[in-house]
Formats: structure tokens, sequence, C-alpha cells
């Protein structure tokens, strides 16, 4: 069981510093609010897709293709009944559908593919140590970012158990697929129990482990990752400034927007 | 040569415990020696490890007295980060020591910590894999492993802090045959380097190498001296909780002169005295052949759906009512996929799996429990109520059955187990021994016809593991059909009427138990060995599987 989106490939993408990687997933987040005009979102998520195939993340969009293509339909199907437009489509009682709230719709399930699809390529590019040892350069302290780190490490190993106790339980008969949400409930007592123990047993190992390899989180360290800005992060750094700079300055301009909202 | 490590008086009882885990411990280990640790569950071996790093008593706190030294260092006044440069501990759960997402990682982690400068840490890292045998494996995720190199990951690991002593504790005992040997081989590297190694095993073919061996029993050493002294000493290794060398019993047992630790010295003295002539092997045929197939799989192919991986291949296999089967093969050869196609946890990708005739899919899953019971490797994977009642009644009131008829199955299955008036303890203070009983108390309570354990001796000191598989075979001739998964050859040989010695997903060889050990050439194309006695009495030729028939055996010529 894999949960991590980690590839290791070695594309100019996957040897930028983690600084510019996270400054970076940010400003393309921020690229991604500006427009809510369908064409325009378009042209991001194109270029998202062309990212993406750059820093060969394409493998991780395939695997959350079911995601990606739920959140464009149910955005596109939902929001028009909650933005209103002036040139209506089609009325029935209360309920509207106007051209724009149609186009918005559009707009805004694009919109959360492209945000998926911005942190999928970051976590196709970066490792769990290399996004820690981002935020302990960008000033968080390294406790804090410790913890930070191990707590997504044991995602998966937490899942791996997980889904062994769920087959422990249905081999002693335990149906989780039947009864209302009440009954299904009291059902996840077998489940979480276990996990819990497990949890506990675990993170107590794991901290003997970790003291008995000397670690001690208040005292100095020295690190084996030594990421370092060079040329190509700066010049990174830049572009995405200006492409976010210049989609914002359209947007003011009034380019890119069919409905005056965010 | 001077002492790394010395032990005065040392006591320890945990905060919140009143049993001592730990009485007036002594002892002393030389410089560059191999000390081997043997005891039962709850003896204090892992307490004794903890100590010497300091892990006892500042992470684990409680009543401490006596003194321990390593090399000149006060334990218990130094921190266990100071310790960490002193002393190397490599813990049994290699899955909670590993949390870095790349092999260099994970190595680096303690060269870090000792604030060691970037081309230091780079220099360990390549020195330690290379040691350890994974330099291929550098940027490699360290789950991606298999079970013996995340065991020699985690001990790269600590080896990368240069300690001056290095403690493992119970290393192999999650691991298949290989994965054992490959640690063990590691460790044999570490003692040709000269090195202090303190090594908890049960497994006595380990000691025999060992400069010193140290016999621990209820918080006490009892025994201490090299291993041709302490491993032929049969009444304490039995009062200890630990496993006699087979050979040793069998030459004590038959009034044969030496006490071979080693088959190879067993095979030596009986030529040297002439004890007994080789002679052509009789392999029995299987009995109760007659019975009606229980469960049967047909041609089955299975695909993990994440991994694309063929895990089965064309498997047939037929299982009659009341037979006692063993399971063997590495890890990923695919016993536990295929034992969980015959409860219907996995479905086959092609081909079908019959209970008595009748196709698994239209069988209900409530319905299954009572059919095909499974007994999971682990028993804290399930145990999740208050009282062991609860705990051993869950799945007939998942059936629906009424309270009292569920008391009467509580009361029953816990006989069996030999867990009777443990009804109101709570399930997780018990030891893992009795917790694996109530796991199995817990299945059998459905009273399924048919058996299925993963690994059930896994994790239990020798007595333990003695007193479950004569519950199983209790089971077995009570009526069960007992399926057992397994690592350990002797259980598979001294307990199974039939092996299945699986590799690649494919079955290897399917055969009566004695048969099937007696098949040394093919038992190594899927890397196992028979057990030692086995081993010995393919060469002598004879039939007989526990000590006692093999000595009956023996005498009578």
């Amino acid at each position: 069981m894999n949960i991590f989106l980690y590839l290791d490939e070695n594309t100019w993408f996957h040897r930028l510093d983690p600084r510019t990687k996270i400054i970076g997933v940010l400003l393309l987040f921020g690229i991604v609010m500006v427009f809510n005009h369908p064409l325009y979102m378009a042209a991001v998520a194109l270029g998202l897709v062309l990212l993406g195939a750059t820093a060969k993340a394409l493998p991780n969009f395939w695997r959350m293709r079911y995601i990606l293509a739920l959140l464009v339909v149910f955005s596109t199907v939902l929001w028009p009944f909650f933005a209103k437009g002036p040139t209506p489509l089609w009325s029935w009682g209360r309920l509207e559908v106007s051209r724009e709230s149609l186009m918005y719709a559009v707009a805004m399930g694009l919109r959360l593919a492209s945000f998926v699809a911005a942190g999928l390529i970051f976590l196709s590019i970066t490792t769990n140590e290399e996004f820690t040892q981002g935020l302990i350069r960008l000033g968080l302290p390294y406790p804090v970012a410790f913890a930070f780190s191990t707590a997504l490490r044991l995602v998966p190993t937490f899942a791996g158990a997980g889904a062994t106790i769920v087959q422990a339980q249905i081999s002693r008969g335990l149906d989780v697929e039947s009864g209302n949400i009440f009954q299904r409930a009291g059902k996840f007592i077998p489940l979480g129990v276990p996990l819990f123990i497990y949890a506990v047993r675990h993170t107590n190992m794991l901290a003997m482990a970790l003291e008995s390899k000397g670690f001690n989180p208040g005292a100095p360290r020295t690190w084996y990752l030594n990421p370092q800005m060079r040329r190509a992060d700066y010049l990174a750094l830049a572009l995405l400034t200006v492409a976010f700079l210049a989609a914002l300055f359209l947007r003011l301009q009034g380019y890119g927007q069919v409905l005056p909202r965010l | 040569m001077g002492v790394a490590i010395s032990i005065q008086d040392l006591s320890f009882t945990y905060a919140e415990t009143t049993r001592p885990a730990l009485r007036n411990v002594s002892g002393e280990v030389e410089e560059g020696t191999y000390v081997v640790m043997m005891g039962h569950e709850g003896a204090g071996k892992s307490t004794l490890c903890c100590s010497l790093n300091a892990l006892v008593p500042r992470f684990f706190r409680g009543e401490y007295a006596g003194r321990v030294v390593v090399h000149d260092v006060e334990v218990a006044k130094a921190r266990v980060a100071e310790m960490s440069r002193r002393v190397g501990l490599v813990l049994q759960d290699f899955e909670a020591q590993l949390f870095s997402t790349s092999v260099e990682l994970e190595v680096a982690f303690g060269p870090e910590n000792l604030c060691l400068p970037r081309d230091e840490i780079e220099r360990r890292i390549d020195r330690y894999l290379r040691f350890v045998g994974l330099a291929e494996m550098r940027r490699r995720e360290p789950a991606s492993l298999s079970g013996g190199q995340k065991q020699r990951l985690a001990i790269a690991s600590v080896l990368a802090l240069e300690p001056l002593v290095l403690v493992m504790d119970e290393p192999t005992t999650d691991l298949d045959p290989i994965g054992r040997e490959e640690v063990l081989s590691v460790a044999d590297m570490l003692r040709q380097e000269r090195r202090t190694l303190l090594v908890v095993d049960q497994d006595p073919d380990t000691a025999v190498d060992a400069d010193q061996v140290w016999l621990m029993r209820e918080g006490e050493i009892v025994a201490q001296g090299p291993p041709r002294q302490v491993l032929t000493d049969l009444a304490l290794l039995e009062s200890c909780g630990v496993q006699p060398p087979p050979t040793v019993a069998l030459f004590q047992a038959l009034g044969w002169p030496g006490q071979p630790l080693t088959v190879e010295e067993a095979i030596a003295l009986i030529r040297e005295h002439n004890l007994a002539r080789p002679r052509p092997l009789q392999t029995p045929t299987l009995p109760a052949n007659g019975r009606p197939v229980i469960l049967e799989l047909r041609d089955v192919d299975y695909v993990y759906p994440t991994r694309a991986v063929e895990a089965l291949k064309g498997v047939n296999l037929q299982i009659r009512e009341g037979e006692f089967l063993a399971l063997v093969g590495q890890n990923g050869s695919g016993k536990t996929t295929l034992a969980k196609h015959l409860n219907g946890l996995l479905k086959p990708t092609r081909g079908e799996v019959l209970f008595r005739g009748r196709p698994l899919g239209e069988i209900r899953r409530t319905e299954m429990a009572r059919f095909v019971g499974y007994v999971f490797q682990n028993p804290d994977h399930q145990i999740f109520s208050n009282t062991v009642r609860e705990e051993v009644g869950f799945s007939l009131r998942m059936a629906g059955m009424d309270a009292k008829a569920v008391e009467e199955r509580v009361a029953e299955a816990l006989a069996v187990v030999g867990l009777s008036g443990y009804e109101e303890e709570v399930p997780f203070t018990l030891t893992k021994g009795e917790r694996q009983r109530v796991a199995v108390a817990s299945v059998l309570a459905a009273q399924p016809q048919v058996i299925i354990l993963d690994e059930p001796t896994t994790g239990l000191d020798y007595r333990h593991q003695r007193s479950m598989m004569e519950m199983l075979r209790d089971l077995h001739r009570r009526g069960h059909t007992v399926i057992i998964i397994t690592h350990s050859m002797w259980v598979a040989a001294e307990y199974a009427e039939r092996v299945v010695v699986m590799r690649d997903g494919q079955i290897l060889l399917d055969a009566p138990t004695r048969t099937a050990f007696a098949q040394e050439g093919i038992l190594a194309e899927a890397s196992l060995r028979p057990p030692p006695l086995l081993r010995l009495g393919n060469w002598l030729g004879t039939s007989g599987i526990p000590l006692d028939a093999m000595v009956e055996e023996l005498r009578t010529g």
C-alpha cells in the first residue's frame, strides 16, 4: 500500500530547492484562483498539464483521474444553482440557471481540478524530508517540522495496519457494509480500538528507536540533505511571480471573468 | 582487552507494577565478545537491553537499583542521546524503527543527530549500507524492502552511529528463514570485526557461535557461560522456556557419548563412535485419504489490483476434512494470499474456490465465519473489547445468537484454549501468548469446521509455542480441519500431517510431512531447510518425527 505520491525521477523540477517548490506551489495556487472564465481556466489547466508532463508527474494525474473527473463533473452540475447571472437560460420555480452561472460552474470545476493538479505536481517532485527541510529553511523550528513530517510518515503505516484490522474483523463475521448510519458507526469500535492501540504501541516504539539513535529535538544537529538555491531556483520563482502578477493584472483589467466574484 | 559492559546487582521495577523486571542481575562483557541472551517471555531480556543505553531508567521510569557501566560511563547518570555513541540498540519491531522515505536518509538520521559534517555522513552511509549489503538500494523507499532487508537497514542505521557496543533485541523473530539468515550473517560479520555484540535470540542455533550465553528466568540471570556448558543443561533450558538444541537432547536421551550442538557435529560423532548405521529412508503414506474434500482451489490465479503482481498462478489444492496442513514458503511466496482465498477474504482473479463443493461467492460473510475461521498473525489487530468474554463472544453476537447460547459457547471456547476463568480479564493486559489464545478462542467460538492460523507461533517463546501447538493438536483431534501458515520448520514437522511448500505463487511440493522434509533439494529451491532433527533423520534414514519417535526407532535398531 503506497499512498505517497512522490515519483523518483530526476527532472529539472525534482532538482529544485524545496523552498522554491513550496513557494512555487503557493504561487500556482494563486494563479489558479485568479480567473473564473472557463476559457482562461482551461488555459491555466492546460498549463498545469504541461508542467505536470515536464515534471513527469502525469502517472499521478492518471492515478487521480477519477477524483479529478469527479471534481469537474460535480462542480459543473452544482454551481449553476448557487451562482446567479444576468442571462437566464432555464428556470423551474426558484431554481434558475443562467448562461453566466453555467460558464462559471465549468470554470470552478476546472479551478478545483487545477488546484489538485498543482498539489499533485508538488507532491510528485518533493519527498517528505525535502518538504521538512524546506519548511525549516523557511523558518519553521525543527521540532515542529519534525513532528509534522513524522505525522505524515505514519499515515501509510497506520493505513496498512487499518487494512489488516478490517480483514481480521471481517473474518470474524463483522459486516461493515449493511445497516443504517448509526448501526454502521457502532461497527467502527471493533476497527477503531485495535487501530488506536496499535498506534499508541507503534509510536512508543518509534520514540524508543529515535532516542536510541541520539535524537534530541532541542539540540543542534547537521543535515545530510543540503539544498541550495541555484540560478534555476531564482529563475523559476521569477517566472512564476511574473505569471501570477500578469494574471492578476489581466483580471483587474476585467479579463477572464464571467461573474464579478472570486 | 578491557571490559565493555559491567552490570552490578541491577534491579528494576517498572513504574506502576509490583513485580521486579530485573532482580540482582550481574554480569560482565569483555570488549570484542559476542553474548547471546536467552529466556522466556517476560524474563527481563528486553529490560536488560534497554538498561544498557539508558532507555531504562530514562525512557521507562521505575525503581532502579544497582550500577551499569558501559565503557566507563555510568548509564543511569547519562541521557539516552549521550549513550547512543556508546550503545546501539536494534529492536525486534523493524517496522517501527524505520521512518524515512529513503534508505540513505534512514541511515543519515543518527549521524545527523551527532552533528557530524556532511561528508562524514556521506562516508558512513556508504560504508554501512555496503556492510549490510544494501548499497544498491540507496534511493529505495524502506517500505518497499523485504523483512530481512528492513531489519538490515535498521542495523545499518544504528551502526552508522559507530557505537562501541551493539545490542540486538530479537532481531530475527518476525523474519522468514531467508531474512533470518541475512540478519545473522550481518551479526557474524560484526563478530569477525571483533565488535562487542549482545544479541537476544530464541534459537539455540544462534547461540552456538556465541562466546557467552546468558540464560534468564523471572528477571534473574540463572546461567552465564560458554555455549557448550549452558546449552547442554537441558533441564535448566527447559525451566527457562528455551528450546534445547535438539541434537543434544537426542544424544542424551539415547545415552550416546558427546553433546553435539549442531547436526554436523552429531554426524561426526555418530561416525566416530559408530553409534548407528544410516539406512534407506522409508516414508509413510498419508492416512485418511478417503475423507471428503472440504475446501478446494481450482486453477486459481490471483493478481493484487494495486500492484499488478501475480500472487497466485494456477493453484490447485484439495483439503480434506480433518487434515492438519502446514503452508510453508518464503515471504511473498503466496502463502497468506492462498489462505485468504480459503475464507473468501480474497476472491480469485481466475478459477474458483469451493467449500464442500459450494462456490465461496454464494456464502454470506456471517455464515462464512462458522465454516472457516481465520486467526490473523497479530492478535492485537483484532482485540478491542474490555473483557475476554465480550471479545470471544463477538462473532456469535454478530451472527445474532441469544445471550445464553453465547455464554455457553464462550465458556467452551475458553476451555479449549486453556483460558477458563479468564472471562472478566481485560484482554490488553494479558501476555502475548494469552492474547494469541484469546484471538484463537474468539474464532473458535463460532465453531468453524476449518480453522486457519497465520503464524500462530511467531513472537511466542518456546514454552508458549509448544502449548499453542498442543492446543491446535487437541482441536485437530476433536475433528477440526487445521491449516497453519508457518516459518517455523520444527512446528510444521512435529504437528502437521501434510506440508504444502509454496514458491512464487505456485505449489512446489505437496506431500505428507515426513516425505516433504526428506526432499532437501526441493525445499532448498524454496529456500527452506528441514529442522535439525530431521536433517539428521534424513542422513540416518529414520522416519519418526518428534524426538521420542526418533529415539524409539534408533533404540530398536
